[in-house]
This record gives C-alpha cells, structure tokens and sequence, in this order.
C-alpha cells in the first residue's frame, strides 16, 4: 500500500479513535446519571433483587472511561505507527467491547423483569408497603414520594388495595382502605377531605396508577444504558475493523 | 303443600302492589363516584330519602343486610314451577319475620349472624324516618354497610363475608309498638370483591421486549465477528512475516541505515564514498541528484 494511502487511512483511524474516546466519555457520564438514581426508584428494584439495571450502569461507568483511555492511546499507537502498540490496542478494545455489551445486554434484560407488566411492583407493595423490617420502611417511603409527587395511587389503580390483602390493610384494618398519601392535599399538606378519601370520592383522591411513571422512570435509565451503550459499541465495532485494516498496512 | 305455596305466593302479590311506590322501592348503590363504592367486605349505600312516604311518628328505618342466598333457598326446598319466582324468592325472610314470635331486631345478631347454621342476615339502623324527608334528598349523602368493623353489639353495622353476594332490603319498624310497619323490596344481588392473597400474583418475567431481542442478537453478532476477523487478521499478519523472511536476503545481512544513498565509512577496503545497498529512496523525492552535496565535499576528511 503506498506511503499517502497509509497515511490516510491512518487519520481515519485517528478521527475515529477521537470520536470514540468522545463518545465513551459520554457513556461515562450518562453510566454515572443512571447509577446516582435522580429518582430515588432503587428500592423498587433493590427489594426484589433484580437491581441489574444499576449493576449495568456501573459496568458502563467503567468501560466508559475504559474506551476513552484506550483510544487515546490508540491515536498515540496509529501516529507512532507500530504494530506492537496497535496489536496491544486492539486486544485491550475487545476485551472492553465484551464487558460493554455485558452491560448492554444485562440492562435490557433486566428491565423485562421488572416493569414488563405491573405484577411485580404490585405484588412488592402490597407485601412491603407500611411493613416495619428495613426493606418494608424503603419501600414504604419510596412509594409514599412517588404518590404524592405524580399523584398517583395503587400499581394501577386504587382498587390494587380493594382486591388484594396487603400488610397495609392487616396493619391499619377496615378503617383505612388505602395509605393517606392517596388523598389529594391541600399546599399545606392538610388532606383536603378526609371523610371524602376514605370512601374514595374520586375528586379528593388520586385515581390513577402510579405503575406508569414506574415504568417509565426505569425504561429512562434502562435505555440509557443499553441503546446508548449499543450505539458506542457499533461505533467501536467500525473504529476496530478500520483499524485491523491499518494494522495490516503496518509493517 | 302447593296450595300452601300459591297462598303465600298471593299475600306476597298483595303486599306487593299494596307497597310498590312506582319509584324505587328498594335500596340502592350510591351514585357517587366512589372508589370503595363495593369493597370485599362493605357497601356504600344511598340514603333512604323518599323510600316510605308514610308518617309515623317514633319509626325507624332499618337495614336488613343478607346474603342471597337466602332469597333463593326456598327455591331449592320447593320445586319451582312457578313463573314470578322473583316474587317467590323473598319468602324465606319473610316467613321468618312473619312467623317466628321474636323481634325482628333480636332475630339474627349480628356476630353470629354469618356463621355456618345462621340467618345468614343482620338488621342494622340507618335513623328516624323524620330524618329523610322526600323534599331534602340529595345523592351527596351515603351509607356505609359494614363501617363499624368487625362489631359485636346484635344490631351493630358489621363487616359483610368476604367476596360474598350481598342483597339489602328497608325495613320501616314503630320501635315502640315493635312492629314492622312497611317493607321495602329486595335490591339487587350485590357481588363484593373477593379478597385475594398478593402470594398468587405471578410476578415472573412476561414477555421479552422487541429491544432486547435486537439488542443481545446485533451484539452477541457483532462480537462473534470481532473476534473472527481478529483471528483472521492475525493469521494473516503471522503467515506474511514467514513469507516475507527469505525474499529480502541481501539486505538483511547488510546492518546500515536505509535513509541515505551514500556515505563514507571511513574504511580502507572499501570504497569513498560508500553505495548504501540497503536504501530505499522514499516515493516523493523532494531533492534530486542535483541539489544533494556533490561526492567532493563527502570525501573530505574530518
């Protein structure tokens, strides 16, 4: 291969490696969003046992950085034009390649289990909600911010609690049919109409179903991780082959 | 015994007429937009305004809450061939009001009331026929069935049986005389929510998403071929190298530099300037022949 058609195609794999390094920066930072849960949803997970959504993002976190350092020095390895270096790059990228698409999959995985259909969150607080170990008091504040926030009751909807016994209704009996935290509320927290909540008069509380916003908070960090993820790695995927190409160019 | 029947089916007939209101004369589901409306163990009922339009002074309107089932038992006793078996179907309370010596309020208390061998009815008071009058109705007044939980006075407002089917009847009673002054029909069969354990929600995995699938196959693919065509790459890298060992055999033995065409070695056998046979001239040659110091100046000595 003549001198100039290397050295063009050793700035495309410098330009690439440069895009690379940008973008497994990005996945860095996006890792690091997902795993600080802004949202405050991981007991939801965490309780049931299936938290691999975070355990992906931490994954992610560290073969974000991982494929930022690797490029770098594979600018380096392509401008120094030697097949030890490039040889040494392109083993250490495919190992990172693996551990990535380990983390890709395992988010999108996981996320059928859990917010597939509304079964699991259901069954979780009807067994947890206004239970005293350590795992009922996270779930029971958990849900008690997301109630009053998206203002929401039940999995579905109220009637979550209608059907199905629950710790709740075995701890506060025939008097209280759903957590207070149902009850639309006053800007000063007051509930605005005790009586009119506890018989379930649809315009003092909430009537619909917070599994929604459940799903939907954690198919946010699950996309994140996994689409964001797979896109970096189709990346990667053409920087590597572009790359083996130039290896073999090398003498 | 069929005569028996038809008599009873006849004063029923008459009680009938004699108290049908034209409107509703039953009790009835609240309007209301109620989430609890039917729970698995109470009932939101509206209130009786405008039900019996009797005065009476000292009457009290009471609840009979009883399981279905006892309007149709008398169905399974005595072959039906009749064809107002509606009608039929609330002989079995009725019998034992009008005919049983006790009143009414003392028949059935209420803790015992759904046991096994009961009554399978309690009686519970909703108030004094003065308090609904027709003018004052309004739906934004309700009833709770079952609102003091599991009670244990005899005419307490109890929880119902889990799940079971639930019918309600008024009753317009003189406290004082202990009489029954008026009835109301049978509402209709109520089925409350059945209690179910959270243990048999299934809460197994659903359904793979489409995501997920083209996500793990794209990737598991993606790093099948990585791989491969790694192993391809080195196969070619390794097997060129052995080829390209023996053909550049001169040069090898030649340990010099490749960058520069000539230069003095400063060795008696050999020849000044010195022929490098081991250069490679670059593609673009920048400087010719020409411009590059002449072989005088190469040979002077230093």
């Amino acid at each position: 291969m003549g001198a100039g058609a290397l050295t063009c195609l050793m700035i495309l794999v410098i330009v690439l490696n440069a895009i690379a390094a940008a973008a497994g920066l990005a996945l860095f930072a996006v890792a690091i969003w997902v795993a600080v849960d802004g949202y405050k949803l991981y007991p939801i997970s965490g309780v049931s046992g299936k938290d691999d959504i975070f355990a992906a993002a931490w994954i992610a976190i560290f073969t974000g950085f991982a494929f930022f350092l690797t490029c770098i020095f594979g600018i380096f390895a392509a401008l120094k034009r030697s097949r030890a270096l490039m040889l040494a790059y392109l083993i250490i990228m495919f190992i990172i390649f693996l551990f990535e698409c380990a983390s890709a999959i395992t988010a999108a995985t996981n996320r059928d289990y859990l917010v597939g259909n509304s079964n699991l969150v259901k069954k979780q607080m009807l067994q947890y909600y206004a239970d005293s170990s350590t795992q009922g008091k996270q779930i029971t504040q958990t849900w008690n911010r997301v109630m009053e926030q998206v203002e929401c009751c039940g999995a579905d909807s109220p009637k979550d609690w209608l059907e199905y016994n629950s710790t709740f209704k075995q701890t506060f009996g025939p008097t209280y049919l759903w957590p207070l935290n149902c009850c639309q509320r006053l800007s000063n927290f007051e509930v605005k109409d005790r009586e009119g909540c506890l018989v379930g008069k649809s315009s003092t509380m909430f009537t619909k179903g917070c599994f929604q916003y459940i799903e939907s908070v954690l198919s946010r960090y699950t996309w994140a991780v996994s689409w964001y993820g797979f896109s970096v790695l189709m990346l990667v995927f053409f920087t590597l082959l572009i790359t083996m190409i130039y290896y073999m160019q090398l003498d | 015994m069929n005569t028996n029947a038809v008599i009873r089916l006849m004063s029923l007939m008459s009680m009938w007429m004699w108290t049908g209101q034209g409107q509703t004369f039953q009790p009835q589901l609240t309007p209301n937009d109620f989430q609890a409306k039917i729970t698995s163990n109470t009932v939101i009922l509206k209130q009786p305004y405008c039900i019996f339009d009797q005065t009476c002074n000292g009457c009290e309107i009471w609840l009979v809450a009883a399981l279905s089932s006892i309007k149709m038992s008398l169905e399974i006793k005595v072959r039906v061939r009749y064809i107002f078996f509606f009608l039929k179907s609330t002989t079995t309370f009725d019998a034992q009001v009008n005919s049983s010596a006790p009143y009414v309020l003392n028949l059935s208390p209420y803790p015992a009331a759904f046991n096994p061998s009961s009554r399978n009815f309690f009686v519970t008071k909703v108030g004094p026929l003065a308090s609904f009058p027709c003018s004052q109705s309004s739906n934004d007044f309700y009833f709770i069935v079952g609102a003091e939980g599991n009670c244990g006075g005899t005419n307490c407002n109890g929880i119902l049986p889990n799940g079971s089917i639930v019918s309600f009847k008024y009753l317009l009673i003189d406290v004082n005389n202990q009489t029954i002054v008026n009835m109301s029909n049978w509402s209709p069969n109520i089925t409350l929510l059945t209690f179910q354990n959270p243990q048999t929600i299934n809460d197994g995995l659903s359904a793979r998403s489409g995501a997920m699938v083209v996500i793990t196959t794209i990737l598991s693919v993606a790093a099948a071929l990585l791989l491969l065509l790694f192993f391809i790459m080195l196969c070619i890298v390794c097997c060129g190298r052995k080829e390209g060992k023996p053909i550049s055999g001169v040069s090898q033995t030649v340990m010099s530099s490749i960058r520069i065409p000539r230069y003095d070695t400063h060795l008696k056998d050999q020849v000044h300037p010195y022929d490098n046979p081991a250069y490679e001239s670059e593609v673009k040659n920048y400087s010719t022949s020409d411009t590059l110091p002449k072989s005088g100046i190469q040979t002077q000595k230093l």
